[in-house]
């Protein structure tokens, strides 16, 4: 339909509420963290510019430092233990066993629940003294084996890790949904040439898929890098910053008032994302001009 | 095939297949129904037993979060926020992607583009623009700066949405509609909102259980009792040092119910909703 005289203004009504909004809650706070990150302020008093000392502050503060490592090791978890634990998941559901949409169901489940009701159900189950996890282990016999997990620098960083698969579900559907596409006449050929299952889900599946891993590896960094509630909640950032992250980092320069530093921290959390998904964007890049279309069904 | 013995491999990746399916049905339900069972116990019970079954149900343990916590003024605040947030970003978002889907201007792939690279953007990073804005607009600890900014950062995800279901149709209905004289007005409100009431309520769903559970900037943005919402007010009983456990449990069962009711109504909207950005990105 293309414009006709009189709908232009009736087009720039309807869309001026949105760009409105978008305007002010996406592109002025990220032009202003940015610019912002080059002053000393207070959040009070007039900012001064201080050029890039905020970013040589963070960068010589070793509790940013742990953060921004922790996040980097939370994407990159999150893209090679989930995804695969996910795309596991999907490869099994999709044979349709007895029941898979009840499962599907229950794995999707964490996604609906809020962030901090589960990172305070983990704690429950984390509690040293009253716990889930150490009263199971108490109830098989192993009681050498409890401990105060989240108060151990050595297992406070698995257990948040851990905590991280009960939101496979998500990548699981994302990934189903790209199985369903795929075509059948596939797999009716491999049958014929005497294809196992494996075979099939190794050489035809996962490969006619690697758009939606792609995908789900994207999202998987950028959950991993914007982490928050689940460290803040189950150990705030302790034991000795052990388990801090970026916006655990960046909250605690605001509560100090700090707020150049806070800029400072935001951009490079921006910019990590930016960089990690152009970079899982290039390594897939090539692969999808060979694979679109190749294998699926119509729309 | 029929009469023959399964072969062994089949029979162990069955077995496999099938621990796999249970392993993370258990890791996912099993501290769900923990949680509800440790709720209905007395605390003396709880610390006696991690395990045991309450000898009576303790359903005054819910009361006791209501009273303690002030939990039924932070329902209904995050009531009113959702139902707000989600009802004016569906309308905006619904505007906003009609006026791309259906017309020619110039610019609209690169709007469309830059929203919805919005998707991407890490918001936990805005903790201060945002701060300053309302700040600025004087509504800090007001709920209404929470229905403002859930209205907004949805946006990007609901067009998104919206969009995939306008393109789907086809544009000669409305064509009939010009021809018999029907206005820009009444073709969006009698005709496309009714078309795509699927795509309306797959955004409304995902954008609704987003405000409920939202975290972070109610935590930011709001500070006294009134203005608390539920996911702020179950973290009452950590801040305080009670021992009150299972007060707290139940409080947190009160506050992901609603969450789990409409999931269990919803599925299939909500899993689409929830996934689409990534399906159709």
């Amino acid at each position: 339909m293309k414009v006709r005289k009189n709908d232009r203004i009736t087009i720039l009504l309807f869309l001026a509420p949105a760009m409105l909004l978008f305007c002010l809650f996406f592109i002025v706070p990220i032009i202003s963290v940015c610019y912002m990150s080059f002053f000393k302020w207070n959040g009070i008093s007039d900012a001064e510019f201080i050029g890039i000392k905020n970013y040589l502050t963070i960068f010589s503060d070793n509790v940013f430092m742990r953060s921004i490592k922790n996040n980097i090791i939370w994407a990159f978890s999150a893209c090679f233990i989930q995804v695969p634990l996910a795309l596991l998941m999907a490869l099994v559901l999709s044979t349709k066993p007895r029941f898979w949409k009840f499962f599907r169901t229950i794995y999707f489940l964490p996604q609906v629940i809020s962030g901090i009701a589960i990172a305070m159900l983990w704690s429950a189950v984390y509690n040293s003294e009253y716990g889930l996890l150490n009263g199971l282990l108490k109830a098989i016999g192993l009681e050498e084996l409890t401990k105060n997990w989240l108060g151990n620098p050595s297992t406070a960083f698995i257990c948040v890790l851990v905590y991280g698969l009960l939101y496979i579900g998500y990548f699981m559907v994302i990934m189903m949904a790209g199985i369903t596409g795929v075509d059948e006449n596939y797999y009716e050929a491999a049958r014929i040439d005497g294809a196992n299952r494996l075979q099939m889900d190794i050489y035809i599946t996962i490969p006619l898929i690697r758009y939606s891993i792609a995908t789900c590896m994207t999202f998987a960094a950028v959950f991993g890098l914007r982490t928050f509630e689940q460290v803040y909640l189950l150990t705030n950032g302790g034991p000795a910053n052990r388990t801090s992250v970026v916006v655990l980092y960046l909250y605690s320069q605001m509560s100090n008032n700090n707020y150049g530093g806070a800029n400072a921290s935001s951009v490079m959390l921006i910019l990590t994302g930016a960089f990690v998904i152009v970079f899982i964007r290039r390594l897939f890049a090539e692969q999808k001009d060979r694979g679109e279309n190749n294998g699926r069904k119509k729309s | 095939m029929a009469g023959k013995s399964p072969k062994p491999t089949k029979i162990v990746s069955l077995i496999g297949k099938w621990a796999l399916i249970l392993f993370f049905a258990f890791y996912t339900l099993f501290p769900l129904l923990w949680l509800l069972i440790t709720s209905l116990k007395t605390n003396a019970e709880y610390f006696e037993n991690p395990f045991s079954l309450p000898a009576v149900w303790q359903f005054s343990n819910y009361l006791n979060a209501f009273q303690q916590a002030n939990l039924g003024q932070m329902i209904f605040n995050s009531i009113t926020v959702a139902i707000v947030s989600t009802f004016a970003n569906v309308m905006i978002a619904a505007m906003a992607a009609y006026a791309i889907s259906r017309f020619v201007f110039k610019g609209k792939e690169i709007i469309f583009a830059l929203i919805s690279a919005g998707i991407m953007v890490p918001l936990n990073a805005m903790m201060v623009p945002y701060f300053t804005i309302f700040s600025k607009l004087n509504l800090l600890d007001s709920l209404n700066s929470l229905r403002i900014l859930y209205t907004a950062i949805g946006l990007p995800i609901s067009i998104f949405i919206v969009r995939g279901f306008l393109d789907d149709f086809p544009v000669e209905i409305e064509e009939a509609a010009y021809i018999d004289g029907c206005g820009f007005f009444g073709r969006f409100f009698k005709i496309i909102l009714p078309l795509i009431k699927t795509g309306l309520v797959t955004a409304a769903t995902f954008q609704f259980i987003t405000c409920w559970n939202e975290f972070v900037y109610a935590n930011l943005l709001t500070s006294s009792p009134s203005t608390k919402t539920i996911q702020i007010g179950i973290r009452f009983f950590t801040n305080q040092f009670t021992t009150d456990f299972v007060s707290m449990y139940a409080a947190i069962i009160i506050a992901i119910v609603p969450s789990i009711a409409g999931y269990i109504l919803f599925q299939e909207k909500v899993m689409s909703g929830l996934t689409s950005g990534a399906v159709k990105g």
